[in-house]
């Protein structure tokens, strides 16, 4: 136990004010302490689970986390020990295992930290960091996540731009038109779910340069986002555009999209989408989409 | 004195008019060193001829090998075209372009393209000749067979001396009615063309293949240059008069000659390519190298050299291959690939004049003998030009490169580390290069703003940054000159994981050194992460460092950081061994 008596002394010291104890004045509420006092947690973690993050063992660490984990929101109370046991740094495995439990707890406060796990040397930490920043959310995630477009993995590439999809990221969007034409596929379906008009008709407009299916998988989120998101006559223009393709894969996607048509979505868009799947049926057997101009 | 005679000399019946002579044992091995007596006669009998300026002329060899194009150098000159099949590289000898090709040998007026003689050579291929203006001496391989033949022609076509060997001749030279002809590397004989007699015979002391006129004087050699004059008859002793070019690393190890007594390709090939070029002159001491320069090729490269302590006076880039060439005076004249023709001024590499010869061509010739290279050029400064250098997207120059990098980073010009660290940071940089050019970069120790402004920048994959700085070698220059203001910007890498470990490890050596109040937080971020997770020696280093600038910062959190992970059993053991060693500081 001695031997772990300066983490001691740094947890106490961080637990009052970890932000300081880092070189950065302390934000409350913003800190996970004062996210925990607002959310509540749901359920409460056995006494000794804070004793255990801080233990110095690492079974029982990683004991703690697991228990951390299975608690979900309701382990937010940890969330500042787990940070400050990244801060100062574990094995690699309990690292993995803190940074899951980070994400699966899903406080803000905690994207500090993941931001800096998500550029470490571990192509796993990393990529394990961004998936979690996808879940804590807030102005610093989505900071981390935009620079992670730009890291050397391609699937940290990838889950980045899925998770400022998901985190409704719109001041990405230039980022992640910039990542879609540098071969990030997953781009296009964040942008799908981020776009303004303008930004839509962007990204239908990429049909010929990108490979068809990888436009469809984001205007397949454009044209069921609400009309208070995307107009209906930005959604009619996506509609037109696959409509002109005119090959089999064209009528496959306006087939799957009439399918999920919302029963109270926008009718003049529900027409347009009928009236493509009719004209691309004819084709639909003749042409596939790399045979279109 | 009369040579003895070993070797088996046969007469051609072609030889026409009764002009061909039988003499045995010419070439002989047997013979005894006469200690100069008899090649110092020679020179008592030929000291006062002259010895004929050859023509300046650039001579292409078109794509077919079936015709050749000349361009005399003299201004108003107009080019000529030859047809005629070769199957060996010409020769410029005095005023005569000497060729041989489907079974004839012949002679063109180098600076006309007419026709001068013509002869029979079946199954002959030429090695090199030499003209006096009267008559015309040259070697050829015999195809098929072992040995030489050496042929003597008048300028109306009469053959005066014509004579086989088993011996490998080299390339002869002729003056006064007297053949010069260096064979097994280090004799020349020299044979009276009135009566075919070995006259005279030197033993060198130098490596010898070749004889020729140039600069009004006779020359033997190979890879240096060795005067017929007044102490020729000190050869064997190794007094003669002998001009060398200072040795240096260069790239591909150009010769100055061809090392074989053998015709030359129609089609240059790499040595052609990678040559030296020099000219010999008569001075005081006898032998010396015009304007104290030599040249040497390297595909597109041309250098010039001080030819005594050889010092890279100028270094040129050029569009195309370099196949041909000729020191002058004043210059050096060169011929590429695409029939371009450029002089450069020996001074400074400047740009004197271009011509072409109209079209590419398989191989060229240059003779510039005559001429006295002027002009003004508008060449750079020799760093400018060096960079210029290095930085070519040319992966064959790479090794030329590699020796033109080392010149450049002796100059202390802050530019150059701008030069060093784009070649360290294109990804295009041969990975022989980058390594020189990473040393090259930790040894400045001026272009600090260079350096600190090449740390700005990070791998980033949207913006087509796809090789980092050469952070390591930064880190080292800027912590040699105490850069402070480099310190965010090393501390910034230390957490980049596109940075190599080696480069990390450095970067938070330099920080031991340069690291202040500001740079706590990314140096705590950075020994936190990594204390219990380095995977290898270097980051595990790189730990350490930081750690140790931590507490000699003095920094409270640092060091309870640093403490509480010394005592931790999931620090790495390299960083817990080293943590309580005295802080080593980077350079």
């Amino acid at each position: 136990m001695t031997r772990c008596l300066g983490w001691v002394v740094l947890s106490a010291c961080t637990l009052v004010g970890s932000a300081r104890a880092y070189g950065q004045e302390p934000s409350e509420p913003q800190g996970a302490a004062g996210a925990a006092r607002a959310n509540g947690p749901k359920a409460p973690l056995s006494a000794g689970v804070a004793k255990r993050l801080r233990s110095g063992d690492a079974a029982l660490i990683k004991g703690a986390l697991d228990e951390v984990r299975t608690s979900g929101k309701a382990g937010v109370a940890a969330a500042p020990t787990i940070i400050d046991l990244l801060r100062q740094g574990m094995s690699t495995a309990l690292t993995q295992a803190a940074i899951e439990t980070l994400g699966d707890v899903e406080n803000e406060s905690a994207s500090e930290v993941l931001g800096w796990y998500s550029r470490h040397r571990s192509v796993e930490l990393r990529r394990s960091a961004v998936e979690a920043l996808a879940k804590t959310r807030g102005p610093v995630a989505v900071r981390a996540l935009r620079s992670a477009l730009s890291d050397s993995d391609a699937a940290v590439r990838g889950f980045a731009a899925t998770a400022l999809g998901s985190t409704k990221a719109k001041d990405s969007v230039p980022d992640l038109f910039t990542a879609l034409d540098h071969n990030v596929p997953e781009a296009s379906a964040a942008i799908g779910e981020l776009c303004s008009d303008n930004d839509c008709q962007r990204l239908a407009a990429r049909m010929g340069s990108i490979p068809f299916d990888i436009v469809t998988s984001g205007l397949e989120e454009v044209l069921l986002r609400p009309t208070s998101e995307v107009s209906d006559n930005a959604k009619i223009d996506v509609v037109e555009r696959v409509r002109g393709v005119a090959t089999a894969e064209a009528n496959r996607f306006l087939k799957g999209v009439q399918k999920r048509w919302p029963a109270r979505g926008s009718p003049r868009v529900k027409q347009s989408i009928d009236q493509a799947v009719t004209a691309t049926s004819a084709a639909s057997g003749l042409r596939r989409t790399e045979d279109s101009p | 004195m009369r040579a003895p005679i070993a070797a088996i000399l046969a007469t051609l019946s072609a030889c026409g008019g009764g002009a061909g002579n039988t003499r045995l044992n010419l070439f002989s091995t047997d013979w005894e060193d006469d200690r100069g007596v008899s090649i110092g006669r020679v020179w008592q009998r030929v000291a006062q001829s002259t010895v004929a300026r050859s023509a300046d002329v650039v001579v292409g060899i078109l794509q077919q090998a079936d015709a050749m194009v000349g361009l005399p150098l003299a201004a108003g000159a107009e080019k000529w075209t030859y047809a005629h099949p070769l199957d060996a590289r010409p020769v410029v000898a005095g005023s005569l372009v000497v060729a041989s090709g489907e079974g004839e040998a012949f002679a063109l007026d180098a600076v006309s393209g007419r026709l001068v003689w013509k002869h029979a050579a079946a199954g002959l291929r030429l090695i090199g000749a030499g003209d006096d203006g009267t008559v015309t001496v040259a070697t050829f391989q015999r195809t098929g067979a072992v040995g030489s033949v050496l042929l003597a022609i008048a300028r109306d076509g009469q053959v005066v001396l014509q004579t086989e060997s088993d011996k490998l001749l080299g390339a002869p030279a002729v003056l006064g009615r007297m053949a010069f002809v260096p064979w097994a590397g280090q004799y020349v004989s020299v044979i009276d063309l009135s009566n075919g007699d070995e006259a005279a015979r030197v033993t060198l002391r130098e490596h010898t293949l070749r004889a020729w006129a140039e600069s009004g004087s006779l020359w033997f050699g190979e890879q240096s240059f060795l005067r017929f004059d007044e102490r020729i008859h000190d050869a064997s002793l190794g007094r003669a008069s002998v001009a060398r070019l200072a040795s240096r690393d260069l790239p591909g190890t150009p010769s100055l000659l061809p090392r074989r007594a053998e015709p030359a390709p129609v089609a240059a090939n790499a040595e052609d390519r990678v040559r030296l070029y020099a000219r010999p002159t008569g001075g005081g001491s006898g032998a010396a190298i015009e304007d104290a320069r030599y040249y040497a090729t390297y595909f597109r490269l041309a250098m010039g050299f001080d030819s005594g302590a050889a010092k890279l006076a100028w270094v040129h880039v050029h569009p195309a291959d370099l196949l041909g060439g000729a020191a002058a005076a004043g210059g050096v004249v060169l011929c590429d690939e695409r029939g371009k023709v450029v002089e450069l001024d020996a001074t400074n590499g400047g740009v004197l004049s271009e011509a072409t010869l109209g079209q590419p061509v398989r191989s060229c010739i240059v003779s510039a003998d005559s001429a006295r290279l002027s002009g003004r050029s508008d060449a750079k400064p020799l760093v400018q030009q060096i960079e210029e250098a290095v930085t070519v997207d040319d992966p064959a120059l790479a090794a030329g490169q590699k020796i033109l990098l080392r010149e450049l980073a002796a100059f202390a010009d802050a530019s150059v580390a701008k030069t060093l660290i784009e070649l360290a940071s294109d990804t295009r940089t041969s990975p022989d290069l980058l390594v020189d050019a990473r040393a090259a970069i930790a040894k400045r120790r001026s272009g600090a703003d260079y350096l600190e402004t090449a740390l700005k920048r990070h791998y980033d994959y949207l913006r087509d940054v796809l090789r980092p700085p050469p952070v390591g070698p930064i880190a080292e220059a800027l912590g040699a000159m105490n850069a402070k203001s480099a310190a965010p910007l090393l501390a910034a890498h230390l957490t980049d994981p596109n940075d190599t470990e080696d480069d990390v490890k450095r970067a938070a050596a330099a920080l031991m050194v340069l690291a202040g109040p500001s740079e706590l937080p990314a140096m705590r971020q950075f020994f936190g992460m990594y204390r219990a997770t380095a995977n290898d020696d270097d980051m595990a280093a790189a730990v350490v460092s930081v750690g140790q600038a931590l507490i000699a910062l003095q920094d409270k959190l640092g060091r309870v950081l640093v403490d509480g992970a010394a005592n931790d059993p999931m620090t790495v053991d390299y960083v817990k061994e080293h943590l309580a060693e005295p802080a080593t500081a980077a350079p």
